[in-house]
């Protein structure tokens, strides 16, 4: 049973570190992307590579994963200055089906549609973490990490620099704020520390394919992000641990089919974003109404 | 004859992508709506049809007026129950993207649910392909679909030139403040809109489910086409997303003469993203600028 509560925990974990990381986008930045997943799988893929090939040590597979995560988001920065909106999640969609693509076809470095199976433990101060309690402190100490560095960014110039150019870009620029250096900036630590959650995913289950950084995780990222709230703290993290025990708590529920557990899952949370956005668009943490209201 | 062969399965292709691009092209035009739920209404159409022709065998046309009244029987609903309300209260398209996406999480998996997630197919005789020289299979659906986009589309252009309702739509698009002050409802215009639009997603989506079947996601692919094409063609150029979308048809399948299938989706969000980046506005910009 224990065992039981600790994996939950370990997802709850990682799933929060996604959610936390693309508020930084969604809720901060106004910056809407669907491509947060492709990131995921990002962090997830460098680390098995390097893991399974350079290093057997934690401290340098994180640094490789989240370096060459937060270098490739320039893939979404660079669209983000040129086009905003309705254009930009159009091009987020598209980024997140190509990454996929590339993902499931690159076959000598993905593995391709079977994935790359028995990642090896990582090791960290000589020692090897194995046993699920170690990897639920491993995951919940990343996650702490984490919220440090965004509740300190949000707090500092950084972070207000970021919430003008999201309320108004022109008045940002014109008090002499660099908004193509903040958004390419957030963009690179919201992808960058979104690589972290691939890297504890990689070493937990020690296997990944394709399956889990396809464009339904990033819209169960974004639906916990909405769900808990846009551009708070706890939010995110309250949105990732009510969706991620949601199946769980349903595979009680006795009269329900345990084959469509999946698909129950995802109705009631489309119906929360729709009921959401009608009633409380600011998600359950947020201001109530008006709060992004930018038009 | 590869070549060829390839292009007829592209042109047929194209239509269909094609008509469901107009529907959102519409919508979005007129209304500055991000419909993103245009696909879960494709999926119900065709499901509608699927089980109302297949599973109750009922004469096809009745199986199409019931896809069609479906369809714009859930348009109208998502209109009036979840956009206007939004709109009341918040313009952001951020919150009425995120409510249309939820209508399409929630359409895909009651879908799915209900007739499984594995490929069904609409059966027709019409679907066989006769060769028709050799070497070159073509099925006589691919003719009908030809004729019925034609003619959809020659009605469609009529409706949008000759009618009052269909002039007020494209004046709609290009600017609002003035149909207002000219003292027409914005509100019933854009009903006309989503229900014009609803319905054109109706032959896409049967001539889907008969040539390459259906199943719960089969919104979500035909929907990235339409924003595709809708963006690149300019927004409020119907005709631009129409040419647009055809195109990606016919390319996705040229590609498949040097290039496994995986990549021709790939391809054609490529092309976007190259469009985006150096071209923002559309090919056929009509309105100015936002």
């Amino acid at each position: 049973m224990s065992v039981y509560l600790l994996n939950v925990g370990v997802f709850i974990c990682i799933y929060a570190i996604l959610a936390l990381t693309l508020n930084v986008l969604i809720g901060y930045a106004g910056v809407f992307t669907l491509a947060h997943a492709a990131f995921f799988g990002i962090g997830a893929y460098v680390a098995a590579f390097v893991a399974m090939n350079l290093s057997s040590s934690l401290v340098v597979v994180l640094v490789a994963s989240v370096l060459t995560a937060g270098i490739l988001s320039v893939i979404i920065a660079l669209p983000a200055l040129r086009v905003r909106d309705e254009y930009f999640v159009v091009v987020s969609l598209a980024i997140q089906i190509l990454c996929v693509t590339v993902f499931s076809e690159w076959k000598g470095f993905t593995g391709g549609l079977g994935g790359i199976v028995n990642i090896p433990l990582p090791e960290i101060f000589g020692g090897t973490i194995a046993t699920p309690m170690q990897f639920f402190l491993l995951a919940l100490g990343c996650l702490a990490v984490i919220t440090l560095i965004i509740g300190l960014m949000v707090r500092g110039s950084f972070g207000r620099s970021l919430m003008a150019v999201r309320d108004n870009e022109s008045a940002a620029l014109a008090l002499g704020k660099n908004v193509a250096l903040i958004k390419t900036l957030a963009a690179a630590l919201s992808s960058g520390l979104a690589a972290v959650a691939g890297v504890v995913y990689a070493y937990y289950l020690s296997f990944i394919n394709v399956q889990t950084f396809t464009l339904d995780t990033s819209v169960l990222v974004m639906a916990m992000v909405i769900i808990g709230g846009t551009g708070t703290m706890c939010g995110p993290i309250l949105g990732a641990a009510l969706l991620t025990m949601l199946p769980n708590a349903l595979s009680y529920v006795s009269f329900l089919p345990q084959t469509e557990i999946g698909s129950i899952q995802q109705l009631l949370y489309g119906l929360a974003m729709i009921l959401m956005m009608i009633f409380r668009p600011g998600g359950i943490v947020g201001a109530g109404r008006s709060k992004r209201n930018r038009n | 004859m590869v070549l060829l062969q390839l292009l007829i399965n592209g042109i047929q292709t194209g239509t269909i992508y094609a008509l469901t691009a107009i529907g959102f092209a519409l919508i979005f035009g007129s209304t500055r709506i991000f419909h993103f739920a245009h696909g879960a209404i494709f999926v119900i159409a065709a499901y509608v049809f699927k089980f109302t022709f297949g599973d109750l065998s009922l004469h096809w046309g009745i199986a199409t007026i019931a896809a069609v009244s479906t369809a714009v029987a859930v348009g109208l609903l998502v209109n009036f129950l979840i956009y206007v309300p939004i709109q009341r209260h918040e313009g952001s398209y951020f919150t009425i993207f995120v409510a249309s996406f939820g209508v399409v999480i929630v359409v895909q998996n009651a879908i799915a649910i209900i007739f499984g997630r594995g490929f069904v197919a609409i059966e027709t005789p019409l679907s066989n392909a006769v060769e028709v020289v050799s070497g070159l299979l073509m099925a006589p659906l691919f003719g009908i679909a030809l004729v019925c986009s034609v003619i959809i589309l020659i009605s469609l252009h009529l409706t949008l030139t000759r009618t009052h309702v269909g002039i007020a739509l494209r004046a709609l698009s290009q600017n609002p403040e003035l149909v207002r002050t000219f003292g027409l409802s914005t509100r019933r215009l854009s009903t006309y809109a989503f229900a014009l639009g609803s319905a054109l997603v109706v032959p896409g989506a049967i001539f889907t489910g008969a040539v390459s079947g259906l199943n719960p996601t089969v919104g979500l692919h035909i929907m990235l086409i339409s924003l595709v094409a809708t963006i690149a063609g300019g927004i409020g150029s119907i005709w631009g997303a129409a040419w647009i979308a055809f195109a990606i048809g016919v390319a996705e399948n040229l590609v498949l003469w040097q290039m496994d299938s995986q990549w021709s989706e790939a391809v054609a969000f490529a092309f976007l993203l190259a469009f985006l980046i150096f071209r923002p506005a559309g090919l056929f910009r009509l309105a100015s600028a936002r």
